[in-house]
């Protein structure tokens, strides 16, 4: 091997283990300067973009997994056809009515700030791309759900709630928090807990054929969507003695 | 520069015997921190590097079962992180900063980047490379990966990632002023 060719290989492949490469750099201190000065500037390229990894993203990682496996075995317990168009056609029937009593009792969606709708535009699409499974068990729900708060806001805390469903932690894009939803007597209600600013004041509003409540809370804000009026108001209090700040 | 001696621990792994929470486990100790290296600068942004990071992994944990050895591991999981990273570029690229408007002193320590000149710099000289040129780049120093690696990731020939790794070099050399002038031939891709 040339200098020449040398060169050329130490671009490409500065850890090059060829033997040729190897001999070559033993005998030419010119070339093995060089490979010297390529190997430094990876070195210093990789070393450039060192950061610390969140620490709480390994858990994340690891608690994806164990409630995706959750999700897995309970929907080998399958939902039969018949309860399957049941569910269906309660759920475009309660999307009708949801979305006449948004339009009437709510607001539209024009109404609504922009701090307040870009929070619930946020829900909603992860709502939207991340279903809730209906199949879950309290127990696990609550734990899961208190060890992603804690991994937020060390502070604060939930109680037990018999009717939680958490199925993952999901990407929220810009939003840091904790999404769920709870069973109640009048459908199911989804929340979310978005770490960050809280908004000025309570405030609901129709939004995307939901009923939706945004509440300025510590650290963030609760953001409360249901079909129904009535499920809303009964999550709402639920949530109100659920979550607490352990300070 | 990814840690040897660990990855060569992780080669003798025998991952078809293993089960299956073992192995992801073994995925995530092994990899996440260098894949979450890789992940912030693709993304420049903290907390879209760490959505599809779980997504990504979410997706290995789906198809774990299809991988048998545990040297084809970080390959294997960079490809799905690359595609899953495609994906929600798709779709979410108004969040996105222009590659070549970013990095600023500002941006640097926001992500938490050495905000030292010389790795101001370093990074800067990345970024203003080619896209053809600086993937296989990063391939190599952020991940890593041996030349015929990266040709299997990115599904084209080793000839053509050395030729592009040496222009790569080659020119992040001119512009931190390594190397003045084009002196040495180019390999034909």
């Amino acid at each position: 091997m040339n200098c020449l060719d040398f060169k050329r290989l130490a671009l490409s492949d500065p850890s090059s283990r060829d033997h040729s490469f190897i001999e070559h750099s033993a005998q030419c201190p010119d070339c093995l300067k060089y490979v010297g000065s390529i190997r430094q500037m990876d070195a210093d390229l990789s070393s450039s973009m060192d950061v610390e990894m969140p620490s709480d993203l390994m858990a994340r990682l690891q608690l994806n997994q164990e409630l995706t496996e959750e999700i897995e075995t309970a929907e080998v317990i399958a939902i039969n056809p018949m309860r399957r168009y049941a569910m269906a056609a309660s759920f475009a029937l309660a999307l009708f009515v949801a979305g006449f009593m948004a339009s009437n009792q709510f607001g539209s969606n024009n109404d609504i700030s922009s701090d307040y709708q870009a929070l619930l535009a946020g829900v909603v699409e992860h709502m939207n791309e991340q279903a809730i499974t209906p199949v879950w068990s309290a127990e696990r729900a609550n734990s899961n759900a208190n060890t992603l708060l804690a991994s937020y806001a060390p502070e604060m805390k939930l109680k037990f709630l018999s009717n939680l469903q958490f199925s993952r932690i999901c990407p929220m894009g810009q939003y840091k928090g904790l999404h769920a939803s709870l069973e109640t007597a009048d459908g199911q209600v989804t929340f979310a807990f978005i770490k960050g600013d809280s908004v000025s004041e309570l405030f609901d509003a129709g939004y995307e054929g939901y009923v939706s409540r945004v509440k300025p809370i510590r650290g963030g804000n609760l953001i409360i969507m249901s079909r129904t009026n009535k499920a809303l108001q009964e999550a709402d209090s639920q949530l109100e003695e659920a979550m607490y700040w352990d300070i | 520069m990814t840690d040897l001696s660990n990855e060569n621990d992780q080669e003798q792994v025998n991952y078809s015997m293993m089960d299956k929470k073992r192995k992801y486990a073994l995925l995530i100790e092994a990899h996440s921190k260098d894949l979450y290296k890789y992940a912030l600068w693709l993304c420049k942004d903290k907390n879209m590097a760490e959505d599809v990071m779980q997504e990504a992994f979410l997706r290995a944990w789906k198809s774990l079962d299809s991988l048998r050895e545990a040297k084809a591991a970080k390959g294997w999981l960079f490809t799905i992180f690359r595609r899953e990273h495609a994906r929600q570029f798709e779709r979410k690229q108004f969040q996105y900063k222009d590659v070549e408007s970013m990095d600023t002193i500002e941006d640097s320590s926001h992500m938490g980047y050495d905000d030292r000149p010389e790795a101001f710099a370093l990074r800067n000289a990345l970024k203003k490379l080619p896209e053809e040129y600086r993937e296989p780049l990063e391939m190599q120093v952020l991940g890593g990966f041996s030349c015929d690696e990266i040709a299997g990731i990115l599904d084209i020939s080793s000839s053509a990632v050395m030729t592009r790794l040496f222009r790569a070099r080659k020119k992040m050399r001119q512009i931190l002023g390594h190397e003045s002038a084009p002196q040495l031939g180019v390999v034909g891709e």
